[in-house]
């Protein structure tokens, strides 16, 4: 029976071929030929001189997919344990911001974080900022030539960077993970009770295992597009240093018009994110829960 | 059973929420600002609610988004959840490559895959319309349609990277479910179909419904892929954002945005009284079998709702056979309410699409995407498509309007026989600076690099203009092709990056930033500068003495272009004296016009009732004593260019 329901794939198997990979030799076939388009690996040769740029993304990436983690599992895990209608009602309040266009969300930001922005209009009522150059002119090693800082430098920073990742990826992480930590079979939680586990114990040996199929699923959800993102660094990051999805971008829609080193470029990006996810489903691979690859 | 959550959980919820919802508040909060800026607070108004109902283009946007929304996710979410079954039940060394195959789209950077498909799509429309043709010429009883991008090919485009998103959401629901049940269920005698849908789908259905509300958010919030698998015809939301980047972005989509949010919490708070209503019903018999129904209601409900869906489409597509011209511009680049004029006069329907910069125009051009009728590049950029043979020759009997184009903006160097081009609009880069932040009026492009206003200058993100400050600055030529004198200019704005002179690089952000007086110093377009003065007063406006440059944005027809007459009709429409005062003052971009340049300060001054500021019609018309000292980009050597490419990309990394 089981071989039955395997068939059911079949019409998604044909649309890949099609539309999946028809494209991505598309892709390879650009990486590896040069404007005039003849075969050549010199693409592939300029990508040393971008391994700031591959480590920088990467880096970023990791660490927005790290706080989506460390604020969706227990925000998932909180949204389960409450009244059916405040899951449904919740579930659709987290995705709901993004209905509203990316680009003005991030313009959003800029002007909450700006020098002159909102959020230090704030401080600066508040006395946040001058209770701040109190301190900090108290402990520097030379108060009298303490200068007090008019903001908090907030936008142009990598920092800002990582919060426009997190603030756009964050209901992808926490999608999955409440899917499958709201479904739990409850009665499992109470044999694990019942057989004398504390509360810290039933979550660390039941819950948690039971629910990482959803949170390597949400792993993946963030880490991948945050690598490969763009405008985000431009509009928040002030634009001075460069991410991946920026840098391809910048090879299909700048100046010279390069798709070939364009190609080349997300190819590379493409291998080492499923290295990456490789590594990711070893260490999680329990009883075949690996959800990618 | 469950532990009822502390007041600590709740706070933490409540933070979050907080975190998501803070920009959204901002963003409606400026849909009632009555000046442009999201910035500037200039008091309450609902005119840009008035102006979303008077615009069409981003009416038929949203209903564009929306309907192929609604139908990608529909179809990918029914196929990702068999799929995410078919995946299930096959053998691991059977499945492992279709899911590493699946997940290609999620891994492909967005404009990757955007330009792999619409190649792709180009060079079977090819195949199929010479096939068609082939066709038609050999027999007489049945005609094959020739094809082009179009909606049918966004939609397979959403289609392809929503489905990834669902096998995500639904894989891991499978795996969870206890591996018996189904075998447990046909024990019992359910057929495997029944077994499917008795007992398999109604465990993983918080999977499929987390799908589809991805699905649904990635295919409202995409851009990229759509720009290049629309076509030219077709605009979403998304894509009519995006574009205005190259001015500004309009708030009107603040305001659409605002209400397509409010329309959705509504539905919302509507689905769950009733639900709530349903849910204290007075038996639970009752209860019982409303929820029996339900099931068979709600599918009865979706087949409807696809049926409506598709009778759109159709009717859709037959209304706009008459004749039709598909312009491509910038955005916020015309008064719309031409288009609608035109349209009234000529009957001919317009389809007005927008990109952001010159060079994604050209790379729209090149991947086939963009098969436009008129387009509306500026001078370097048509120096290029000429060079590269893409450009028609206009027929300038059916422009007679083009008599009142000054000779001033005739036989320029991109185009010196003036065979392909009607001028648009020009106008000058400069430097903007806010007053009340500098100690002494600017006049140099030194300011631009000066140690001075280290974490004040706003550098431009685009490197023909970044680099030509800086040679300008060094007093080099604006179009050199010497390679050391581009290699010190690129040193200049380097050494200036390294020193932090920079506070960010940046195209229309700069609006926000100096409109809020965030930064001190940027350089811009004159006409953004007068559009920026009107919610900071602080903000001036300089041409460089070094000089600058000057640039033209001009009307041109593409080689492929499928209504070459009505194109002809477009731009002679355009280049009258009346649609360039009007454009004049929606946009405070110089008019090429000789007639609508010496009328405008009469125009302005019936229309407002009071006088023109004479220096400020000197900033958009800059005096020809000014115009002297700036220059036109010319088209550079391929060497050149690849040369500029390489050294911005360095600045980047």
């Amino acid at each position: 029976m089981k071989n039955k329901l395997s068939r059911f794939s079949i019409p998604y198997v044909i649309w890949m071929a099609l539309f999946v990979v028809a494209p991505i030799i598309m892709v390879v076939i650009y990486a590896f030929s040069s404007a005039d388009g003849r075969f050549t690996v010199e693409n592939f040769l300029q990508m040393s001189s971008y391994a700031v740029v591959f480590a920088r993304s990467f880096k970023l990436a990791l660490i927005a997919t790290l706080i989506c983690l460390l604020i969706g599992y227990p925000i998932s895990y909180f949204i389960s344990k409450e009244g059916i209608r405040f899951q449904q009602v919740a579930m659709v309040l987290i995705m709901l911001p993004m209905w509203m266009n990316f680009l003005l969300r991030t313009y959003s930001w800029m002007s909450i974080l700006e020098n002159n922005g909102l959020l230090n209009q704030f401080f600066q009522q508040t006395g946040i900022i001058n209770l701040y150059n109190s301190i900090a002119a108290h402990f520097a090693a030379d108060p009298t030539a303490y200068e007090p800082i008019a903001f908090f430098q907030m936008i142009d920073t990598q920092g800002a960077v990582v919060l426009g990742m997190v603030y756009n990826y964050l209901p992808f992480m926490i999608l999955p993970i409440y899917s499958v930590i709201g479904k739990m079979d409850h009665s499992l939680l109470e044999a694990a009770r019942d057989l004398g586990a504390n509360s810290a114990n039933v979550f660390r040996r039941v819950i948690l295992p039971l629910s990482l199929p959803g949170v390597l699923s949400g792993i993946t959800m963030v880490f991948v597009p945050a690598v490969s993102t763009f405008a985000i660094s431009t509009m928040l990051g002030g634009g001075t240093k460069l991410l991946l999805g920026d840098l391809i971008e910048q090879q299909f829609l700048g100046g010279s018009y390069n798709p070939h080193l364009g190609a080349a470029i997300s190819l590379v990006m493409m291998i080492i994110v499923v290295v990456c996810m490789l590594i990711m489903n070893k260490f999680g691979e329990g009883e075949e829960q690996a959800v990618i690859l | 059973m469950k532990k009822p959550s502390n007041g600590l959980n709740r706070v933490f919820m409540a933070l979050v929420f907080l975190f998501l919802y803070a920009p959204i508040v901002v963003l409606i909060v400026f849909s009632f600002n009555a000046g442009t800026s999201n910035a500037v607070w200039k008091g309450f108004s609902f005119e840009w609610y008035e102006q979303l109902f008077h615009n069409r283009m981003i009416m038929e946007s949203v209903y564009t988004t929306l309907l192929v929304s609604l139908l990608a996710t529909v179809i990918a979410t029914v196929v990702g959840t068999f799929t995410a079954i078919g995946f299930y039940a096959m053998r691991r060394r059977t499945r492992a490559p279709l899911e590493a195959v699946n997940n290609i789209p999620m891994m492909n950077a967005d404009i990757v895959t955007g330009v792999s498909m619409c190649l792709l799509f180009v060079a079977f429309f090819g195949f199929w319309n010479d096939f068609a043709e082939w066709v038609n010429n050999a027999q007489d009883f049945m005609t094959l349609p020739s094809l082009s991008m179009g909606f049918g090919t966004l939609l397979i485009a959403h289609i392809s990277f929503n489905i990834p998103y669902v096998l995500l959401s639904v894989s891991p629901k499978l795996r969870q479910m206890d591996k018996n049940l189904i075998d447990a269920a046909q024990d019992l005698g359910c057929t495997w179909i029944q077994a499917f849908w008795k007992v398999a789908l109604p465990e993983i259905k918080p999977g499929i419904v987390s799908g589809a509300l991805i699905a649904f958010t990635m295919s409202i919030d995409d851009f990229v892929i759509s720009y290049f698998t629309a076509g030219s015809s077709t605009s979403t939301l998304a894509m009519a954002i995006y574009s205005m980047t190259k001015k500004r972005v309009s708030p009107v989509i603040n305001a659409v945005s605002t209400l397509l949010f409010i329309t959705v919490l509504v539905l919302l708070v509507v689905v769950n009284i009733r639900d709530a209503k349903q849910a204290q019903a007075p038996t639970k018999q009752a209860a019982d079998a409303g929820e029996q129904n339900s099931p068979l209601k709600k599918i009865a409900l979706g087949a409807l709702a696809c049926l409506v869906i598709v009778a759109l489409i159709f009717t859709g597509q037959h209304g706009n056979s008459n004749r039709v011209v598909n312009v491509c511009s910038w955005g916020e680049y015309i008064d719309e309410s031409l288009i609608e004029e035109f349209e009234s006069q000529t009957g001919i329907t317009v389809h007005y699409q927008t990109t952001d910069s010159n060079e994604t125009l050209y790379s729209l051009l090149k991947s086939g995407a963009g098969d436009y009728d008129v387009i509306v590049p500026s001078d370097y950029m048509i120096a290029r498509l000429i060079s590269e043979d893409m450009l028609a020759e206009l027929d300038y009997s059916a422009i007679p309007n083009f008599a009142h184009i000054d000779s001033a903006y005739q036989h320029l160097s991109y185009d010196p026989e003036n065979r392909y081009t009607v001028p648009y609009t020009w106008g000058t880069l400069g430097i903007i600076y806010n007053e009340s932040m500098v100690d002494e009026p600017i006049t140099s492009w030194s300011a631009m690099f000066d140690e001075k206003y280290a974490g004040q200058v706003l550098m431009i993100r685009n490197s023909r203009d970044a680099l030509g400050a800086a040679l300008l600055e060094l007093g080099y030529d604006l179009n050199t092709t010497d390679e050391a004198e581009i290699r010190a200019a690129w040193q200049l704005l380097s050494d200036a990056k390294q020193k932090g002179v920079y506070q960010a690089f940046v195209m229309d952000e700069v609006y926000g930033k100096m409109e809020g007086g965030n930064a001190a110093i940027a350089m811009y377009y004159a006409g953004d500068y007068l559009t920026m003065l009107e919610n900071n007063e602080d903000l001036r406006f300089v041409v460089p003495e070094e000089g600058s440059n000057w640039f033209v944005d001009a009307m041109c027809v593409l080689k492929t272009a499928q209504h070459k007459e009505e194109a002809m009709e477009w731009i002679n429409f355009i280049a009258s004296t009346q649609s360039n005062l009007a454009n004049m003052d929606y946009i405070y971009y110089a008019s090429p016009n000789t007639d609508a340049l010496a009328e405008y300060p009469d125009y302005y001054f019936d229309l407002y009732d009071e006088e023109l500021d004479r220096e400020l019609y000197e900033i958009m018309v800059t005096p020809p004593e000014v115009l002297e000292r700036c220059a036109l980009y010319e088209n550079l050597p391929a060497d050149t260019l690849r040369l500029y490419n390489q050294l911005w990309t360095q600045l980047g990394i």
